[in-house]
């Protein structure tokens, strides 16, 4: 027993050093004030066509959720996302909804489960795939659904959830994203720019080596 | 003889129809029982009936989370937040399951911290119980961001998150995002390993 949980127990340690390198550190995410990333990597709608974040900017700014089919948390706030991004599409914000997530171990994140997402729900944005997960990655995004809200300037100025009440629209108390949507909107300053809320964790494919 | 052979034949098949028969009775019985809705939680395959209906799920917010970490008696603390409907937390609990069973006598200190919904109690529960976690059976209470906050600053709100602490209650090392058995045994092993 003592025989083999030494080396066992090394090993770990080993382990555990090298882990030491790398864990203990969260996802690096863009910070209010930056710049959008990645803003002209195309990326294919449910429509058949490609955007890129630059296309997709409207006058007063652009407004980028990360989303996907499978999860929970991003089905409780589905109709709230897409009213929202409607809405702003209006108001002179461009949205886009990306879904980065690898298809491979949920089957509803792919291609013919957004289309038909998109077709239930109304969506009149682009709904896209990040076929590398490389653009998740620049923005450093780690759930779904996640909000990232830029101005006119393409300066972040909101990023974060949709509003504090997930499974009951009806009790939404501070609506987050549609405020932070309806500042920019109106030349206003975002009151709270910073906001989070529990999300599947994004199932990024594999790091690509370009 | 031919009588003789006759009666032992008998005998020996009537031998073991006895057992059989005590057994089919009970069996018969249970089925009985479970069509007239007798027998809560026995179900055909068995699994069912070891889901405890009544497993105390115990609501905690994330300073309470912090002050069971800094209770005395353990070299280690892992914090795993989960939910049932989440594919990387469902993969990775067994793991977690085994290291603390392993390491227990060793000093590490498992608690698991389920992120489901009120409502969605009877699936925690199952869960729980289908992989034998040992208690306490903790569940997220209150707004998220509080919680999440209050948790660790690092935390963006993905699930799963798993944080190890020392002794003295000081974060060593957190992750987002599912992991291995072998992950999970490092982060924990130097803590384990070192003088008290």
């Amino acid at each position: 027993m003592h025989a083999l949980r030494s080396p066992i127990s090394r090993l770990a340690a080993l382990a555990g050093l090298a882990l030491a390198l790398t864990a203990g550190q969260a996802r690096a995410q863009i910070a209010i004030g930056d710049a959008v990333p990645m803003k002209d990597v195309k990326m294919l709608g449910v429509d058949g066509k490609s955007v890129t974040l630059a296309s997709v900017a409207g006058k007063k700014g652009t407004l980028v959720v990360f989303t996907c089919d499978h999860c929970p948390w991003a089905k409780m706030w589905q109709t709230r996302v897409t009213e929202i991004g409607n809405a702003a599409g209006k108001a002179g914000i461009g949205m886009v909804a990306i879904n980065a997530n690898d298809p491979t171990d949920y089957p509803e994140d792919g291609m013919d489960g957004m289309k038909q997402r998109a077709k239930d729900l109304k969506i009149k944005f682009p709904y896209v795939v990040d076929a590398t997960s490389d653009v998740a990655r620049s923005f450093g995004a780690t759930r779904t659904p996640e909000a990232f809200l830029f101005d006119a300037d393409g300066k972040l100025v909101y990023h974060g959830t949709i509003d504090d009440s997930p499974k009951d629209a009806s009790a939404v108390k501070d609506a987050y994203l549609k405020d932070a949507v309806n500042a920019v909107s109106t030349g206003k300053t975002v009151t709270t720019a910073e906001t989070k809320s529990m999300g599947c964790s994004i199932k990024y494919r594999a790091k690509s080596t370009s | 003889m031919r009588a003789a052979a006759r009666a032992r034949y008998s005998l020996a098949m009537a031998r073991p129809a006895l057992p059989r028969l005590a057994v089919l009775a009970p069996a018969a019985l249970l089925v009985l029982l479970a069509g007239c809705g007798h027998a809560p939680g026995s179900g055909a395959s068995g699994k069912a009936a070891a889901t405890p209906d009544t497993l105390p799920l115990e609501p905690v917010t994330a300073e309470q989370i912090h002050q069971r970490v800094r209770e005395p008696g353990a070299r280690a603390t892992l914090v795993n937040v989960w939910a049932s409907w989440c594919g990387p937390c469902r993969e990775e609990f067994p793991s977690i399951v085994s290291l603390a069973e392993r390491d227990r006598a060793r000093g590490l200190r498992v608690l698991f911290v389920s992120a489901d919904f009120e409502e969605q109690a009877p699936e925690t529960r199952a869960f729980l119980a289908s992989h034998h976690t040992p208690g306490p059976w903790l569940v997220k209470t209150g707004k998220d961001q509080e919680f999440i906050d209050g948790l660790d600053q690092r935390w963006s709100g993905a699930l799963p998150v798993t944080i190890v602490y020392d002794p003295a209650g000081k974060p060593v090392q957190f992750w987002e995002g599912g992991a291995d058995s072998a992950r999970f045994a490092a982060a924990v092993e130097p803590l384990l390993t070192s003088q008290p």
